[in-house]
């Protein structure tokens, strides 16, 4: 067969092998957003298309309508999961993300299904969004996400899931959080309702340390210098002060917030790690007991 | 894998490209240059006896037909449709090649289609994409159009003319189907 005809054959293909786990979400009004039928009697959808908490209901790719409950959502992330009764056993088949590479092909679907062509158009390493979520990996998209498409399966060409598209972590570029990420966070959120942070409850700011100092220390050319300690928080309870530059945790230097957060994962929660601090220029050495961050109500 | 299939798939996509624009014309109305006319779209050869079908919007006004080996030939509306977009439009030739015409109704949502037209007066270009959606009136392909290419063909992986592109709405081309093509011709053009 002719080689055009055999790719727009495996395009069509993998339209159809993921098209049965590909639901529409109705928990905003007018337009529905995408989900993925990802285990048996839970959808994942991207967070930000879900504005209402109740009185959610999910269309299947076989038509039926089905009432489902939110289960736990991460503004951070913006992946909300919601429990489905009697969905059926037809899932979505995981891709490998780390397998990507920039300039392959992919197709985003939509409920319907409806799809979209394009390309990886640029892979990154671990960033934070907006919301403040930790996305493991960038994965920029050179395709359209037409009106309805967030919360829907980016997928190869072989109709894997290798992401989850969504408009609302950037205002410009289509992006993809990988399938990696979206199970470590279902799982969470499954389990707790909420992906939890860590906590260290410090007020803090960079500065530069003197160069003889950083050089003596033989870390970062910065730290954070601690501007308010919460009373019984955490970095209190370890012995943290006033005026202490932090320029180390859990054995790497620190040099700016988004270095720190990235030490507090969810899995650090409750887990002793130690912290170097400068305190009057002499290194002191401590242990924190990393603590979760309070949540925000409403 | 890698350039073992993206090299062949390029080499059919150009060749398909070249066949579907031995089908496309461009389709003048009357303008200010009264020699050749102002553009107004794109058209399908629909059959080698002249028969060329294009959207009603463009026929609106057609005067004349620049085929694919640039010959001018004067144009006369026989049928148009506003419903459906669709007219068809006659000129005196015989021999013309004729589009290969497929089965709106086989489509499948991902299958890619080519559509060929005078995007901004850019003639006879090509855009690449896919079938974003079926089972509506229209055909739905993530496919980039532009003003211009309204009457000319969208075609499946082996050229066959599929629907004819009709307008933009939400970045979405939106194609008339082939089958409505058909039943225009065998209804309005009968005998």
């Amino acid at each position: 067969m002719d080689t055009l005809q055999s790719l727009s054959n495996d395009l069509a293909a993998a339209v159809e092998r993921v098209a049965p786990a590909v639901v529409a979400v109705h928990a905003r009004r007018r337009l529905p957003s995408t989900g993925i039928h990802w285990q048996p009697g839970v959808v994942v959808t991207a967070e930000h298309t879900v504005r209402t908490a109740e009185d959610i209901t999910v269309t299947m790719a076989d038509g039926r309508s089905l009432p489902a409950v939110l289960a736990g959502r991460d503004p951070g992330t913006d992946l909300a999961v919601l429990r489905v009764a009697d969905a059926g056993s037809v899932t979505a088949v995981p891709g490998d993300d780390a397998a990507l590479r920039v300039g392959h092909m992919v197709l985003a679907v939509g409920y319907g299904p409806r799809a979209s062509w394009g390309v990886i158009s640029a892979l990154g390493p671990r960033w934070r969004s907006w919301r403040g979520g930790d996305i493991d990996r960038l994965v920029r998209l050179d395709l359209v996400l037409y009106p309805g498409f967030s919360g829907g399966p980016l997928v190869d060409a072989a109709g894997r899931v290798v992401g989850l598209n969504t408009s609302g972590l950037a205002r410009e570029t289509r992006l993809a959080l990988p399938v990696t990420l979206v199970k470590r966070v279902t799982d969470e959120l499954l389990r707790k309702g909420h992906v939890s942070r860590g906590y260290l409850g410090l007020g803090m700011q960079p500065v530069r340390l003197p160069e003889p100092l950083a050089a003596q220390l033989g870390l970062g050319p910065g730290g954070l210098i601690v501007v308010m300690v919460e009373p019984s928080g955490p970095a209190a309870r370890a012995g943290v002060l006033l005026g202490d530059v932090l320029v180390a945790l859990n054995g790497a230097p620190v040099g700016d917030l988004d270095d720190v957060q990235a030490r507090l994962g969810s899995d650090r929660v409750g887990v002793e790690i130690p912290a170097i601090v400068l305190r009057g220029g002499v290194r002191t050495d401590l242990r924190i007991t990393v603590g979760e961050q309070p949540r925000r109500r409403g | 894998m890698g350039a073992l299939t993206a090299e062949p798939v390029a080499a059919a996509a150009s060749g398909l490209a070249a066949r579907l624009a031995g089908v496309t014309v461009e389709v003048r109305g009357r303008g200010r240059d009264s020699s050749a006319g102002a553009p107004a779209g794109a058209g399908v050869v629909w059959r080698a006896d002249g028969l060329i079908l294009t959207n009603a919007h463009v026929a609106k006004g057609a005067v004349s037909i620049v085929l694919p080996d640039r010959r001018v030939l004067p144009a006369r509306l026989v049928a148009r449709d506003v419903e459906q977009d669709l007219a068809a439009l006659v000129v005196e030739a015989t021999g013309l090649s004729a589009a290969e015409i497929g089965d709106s109704d086989a489509l499948r949502v991902g299958e890619l289609v080519l559509a060929v037209g005078n995007p901004l007066g850019i003639v006879r270009a090509l855009s690449a994409g896919l079938v974003h959606a079926t089972g509506r009136r229209f055909i739905e392909a993530d496919l980039r159009l532009a003003p211009g290419n309204s009457g000319g063909p969208l075609a499946d992986a082996r050229g066959r003319v599929v629907g004819l592109n009709a307008m933009i709405v939400g970045g979405l081309a939106v194609a008339v189907p082939s089958r409505a093509g058909w039943r225009f011709v065998r209804e309005r053009l009968a005998g």
